[in-house]
């Protein structure tokens, strides 16, 4: 298990040369000093030439970074650009015309306000509006990125989120796989558009998803369990 | 003396519910969000905060409380982190435990508390950790008492908070972030308070601990 | 303006498709209330509602005033319901004047106030010039719909559980007993309201509703945020436990027909009923765990009842 750490502790590094600082942890900018900011665990990590701190912690609130894949809604659309939402609240972010497979003057994409998409944080200076993308940006393909059609969306917590993306071995989509067909994307800002077939089906992961983020996951099969009964069981 | 809640509340960011003694205050932190354009700063989190009553209308009370709060998280905050943004604390005092045409400490120095495990629970990022404590000085001997009830409050000569910004895991302290005193008192009185004060406030900071803890666990509990 | 939550619309398909299915996301049945926790305060008139993850907290307090001089008999009674950005941050603070919160504040306000629910008569210490205000203040702690019934429900536990000091008057003398000195004396509650929300919901078009062929509009209780949000309709019915309506509100939204009316109001005061009798018996509960010694101190035989 590695430590606990809150707020004004000392982190468990001997030089600070060649450290990478990663979320949670801030570089004073006058004293240069490296300290945390989060309560979490400490995560450190050494590759040959540098270490790697962060602290691994739980919230609700999404702030951009680049290279998370997120689900967005389209909150408005402008000449050039929608702006798009990430989180309810948080300050926009914009999905550029030209950031889709095959744009052009002309291309224009068909999204309409209201709608899903499915993105990559592409721009994310904490001063400026953060940019997103449709396109994987090497390949020019579409990557699986864009509008997510029909479903529904759970919000989880960013932790959680972030698990069911980067963990493959987290059992939770397999054991939800076992219940019924469906199609998932994960955001790291905490949502998760789940789609089935069916309604039934969608609402049984959806929530199955909800409860899953507070229970231990020895608890997980039985949920999603109970659930699917719960609406097979259902009148019509 | 002090039991704390994170993660009551959960349609914010962070919330903490926080007992103490015989008061009782709820906080909610929301952030960062994005600002009305009159609240917005160029390049840094900008802050409110916002103190309800447990009975009638807020009034210049609950200002000055709200500007005495704003005075400790200001520091804090690492608010360059989020330029432009917003972050809103709210607390609603649901029990006063003191007579609330007079006295404010009990209020406050919970308050102070409640906000930095709301802030926690948010995740927002702190330069630190903060503890508050409460110290009311009684009796001709000059008694010191720590969190004091209403009764003591009540007949106490002079009345102070301490907060402080500690760090290490609440063993060392590096800052003051607020003293606020009030009645009668000598220098030397005020020296015994502020050595007393810091004591309680180290164990605070451990209690406070406990609450952090306890919300990283549950954090993390689909990883069991 | 404070903003709002924003809803894809994705979501607000698959939750009126679930809703034709006969299911709701939090899986209640359409005419099942959430469970209603009520916690007492260590004094009196401080109490928390929580339903499902709404939660509201009561505070009553009073103080002697002056009577309005058009009504010297009568003492004062104000409810307060600000929101907060506690509760959300869809709520501003100090600025009630969005639809949603006025319309709230004013049923609320007519389920207890104006429908007499408080003896204010009760509330005169000397005609004219000396009286009780009381005031109740609510505290919108979270937000996830049903804001209307928890807090009617949090006012009238409030206000059956409250005590003011008692206080005697000879001539223009008034002397007010604190409460270690004299028991304070609780206040003359006359009936109970409570209200329930409906919410419409309609899964055709616009027109199909005016023309009212089909009656095919859902009718759910107790909304959750998300329900409210999307709904097209609501109706608030007040009633009490003798089978009294005391109002029924519906502000626009959906129309519907006289017979929908008839069985929300029967829905309703099963819920009403089942909901009075919880309140008697948490304030029940509560005033024997204060009154644990009164057994030993009372010098009266049990007597049957």
């Amino acid at each position: 298990m590695n430590t606990l750490i809150a707020p004004g502790d000392k982190l468990d590094i001997a030089d600070k040369e060649n450290v990478v600082i990663g979320p949670g942890v801030y570089c004073d900018p006058r004293t240069q000093e490296i300290r945390p900011v989060n309560a979490g665990f400490e995560v450190i990590g050494s590759t040959k030439k540098n270490l790697s701190i962060r602290v691994d912690h739980n919230s609700k609130r999404y702030i951009p970074a680049v290279g998370d894949l997120v689900v967005g809604l389209i909150t408005g659309s402008f000449s050039d650009s929608y702006r798009v939402s990430l989180a309810s609240f948080s300050s926009p972010v914009t999905l550029s015309y030209m950031a889709f497979p095959n744009a052009s003057k002309k291309n224009r994409p068909s999204l309409k306000v209201g709608d899903l998409v499915y993105a990559r944080v592409c721009k994310a200076d904490k001063e400026l509006e953060a940019e997103i993308e449709c396109v994987d940006s090497t390949t020019g393909k579409d990557a699986g990125f864009g509008l997510l059609d029909g479903g529904m969306v759970a919000d989880v917590s960013l932790a959680f989120s972030r698990e069911l993306t980067f963990n493959n071995e987290y059992p939770l989509l397999t054991l939800l796989a076992k219940n019924a067909q469906f199609e998932i994307a994960i955001g790291i800002n905490g949502k998760v558009w789940i789609k089935c077939d069916d309604v039934k089906s969608t609402l049984a992961c959806y929530r199955s998803i909800n409860d899953c983020q507070s229970h231990p996951s020895a608890e997980h099969k039985f949920i999603i369990s109970q659930h699917f009964k719960a609406v097979t069981n259902s009148v019509q | 003396m002090i039991s704390a809640q994170t993660g009551v509340l959960d349609q914010v960011d962070g919330s903490c519910k926080l007992q103490c003694g015989e008061t009782t205050v709820i906080c909610s932190v929301t952030g960062p969000i994005e600002p009305k354009a009159r609240q917005e700063l160029p390049s840094q989190l900008a802050l409110e905060v916002v103190v309800r009553p447990c009975k009638g209308v807020p009034n210049t009370r609950e200002k000055l409380l709200e500007d005495q709060i704003r005075g400790v998280v200001t520091p804090v905050l690492a608010k360059y982190l989020y330029p432009r943004q917003l972050c809103q604390i709210c607390f609603q005092i649901l029990e006063s435990g003191e007579p609330e045409d007079e006295y404010n400490v009990k209020e406050l120095n919970s308050c102070i508390n409640a906000a930095y495990l709301a802030l926690i629970d948010s995740g927002v990022a702190l330069q630190s950790s903060f503890s508050s404590v409460c110290v009311s000085v009684l009796g001709s001997n000059n008694e010191i008492l720590v969190n004091p009830t209403q009764e003591q409050l009540i007949k106490s000569d002079s009345t102070h908070i301490l907060a402080l910004e500690v760090g290490s895991g609440g063993k060392k302290i590096q800052n003051v972030l607020l003293i606020e005193s009030n009645g009668d008192f000598t220098e030397e009185i005020m020296f015994n308070v502020l050595s007393r004060a810091e004591k309680a406030c180290v164990e605070v900071a451990l209690e406070l601990r406990k609450a952090v803890e306890d919300k990283i666990k549950r954090d993390f509990i689909w990883k069991q | 303006m404070a903003k709002e939550v924003e809803i894809p619309a994705a979501e607000s398909k698959f939750v009126i498709e679930c809703l034709r299915q006969n299911l709701r996301l939090d899986s209640r049945k359409f005419d099942e209330f959430r469970s209603v926790e009520i916690e007492l305060g260590d004094d009196y008139g401080d109490v928390t509602v929580t339903m499902g993850k709404t939660k509201v907290h009561c505070r009553i307090s009073c103080t002697i005033t002056q009577p309005y001089e058009d009504r010297p008999f009568e003492g004062l009674f104000f409810i307060s319901t600000e929101t907060s950005p506690m509760a959300g941050p869809q709520f501003e603070n100090g600025n009630n004047t969005g639809e949603d919160e006025v319309l709230c504040s004013r049923i609320i306000e007519k389920a207890v106030r104006r429908s007499g629910a408080l003896d204010v008569e009760g509330l005169c210490i000397v005609a004219g010039s000396k009286c009780w205000a009381v005031r109740a203040d609510v505290h919108f702690l979270n937000c996830d719909g049903g804001f209307i019934d928890a807090s009617c429900i949090a006012v009238m536990v409030g206000l059956l559980h409250f005590k003011k000091p008692d206080v005697s008057v000879s001539g223009e003398q008034v002397t007010i007993h604190p409460v270690d000195e004299r028991e304070p004396v609780p206040l003359g509650v006359l009936h109970v309201p409570i209200c329930v929300s409906f919410s419409f919901f309609n899964p055709e078009d616009a027109e199909e509703n005016i023309k009212g062929e089909s009656n095919s509009e859902i009718c759910i209780i107790d909304a959750t945020l998300k329900e409210e949000l999307l709904r097209d309709g609501t109706l608030t019915v007040t009633l009490n436990k003798n089978r009294e309506v005391v109002q029924v509100s519906k502000a626009g939204g959906l129309p519907m027909d006289a017979l929908t009316l008839m069985e929300c109001c029967h829905k309703a005061y099963k819920i009403t009923e089942a909901i009075t009798d919880q309140i008697n018996n948490v304030l029940k509960a509560d005033a024997t765990a204060r009154n644990q010694y009164a057994a030993i101190l009372s010098s009266e035989n049990a007597r049957e009842s």
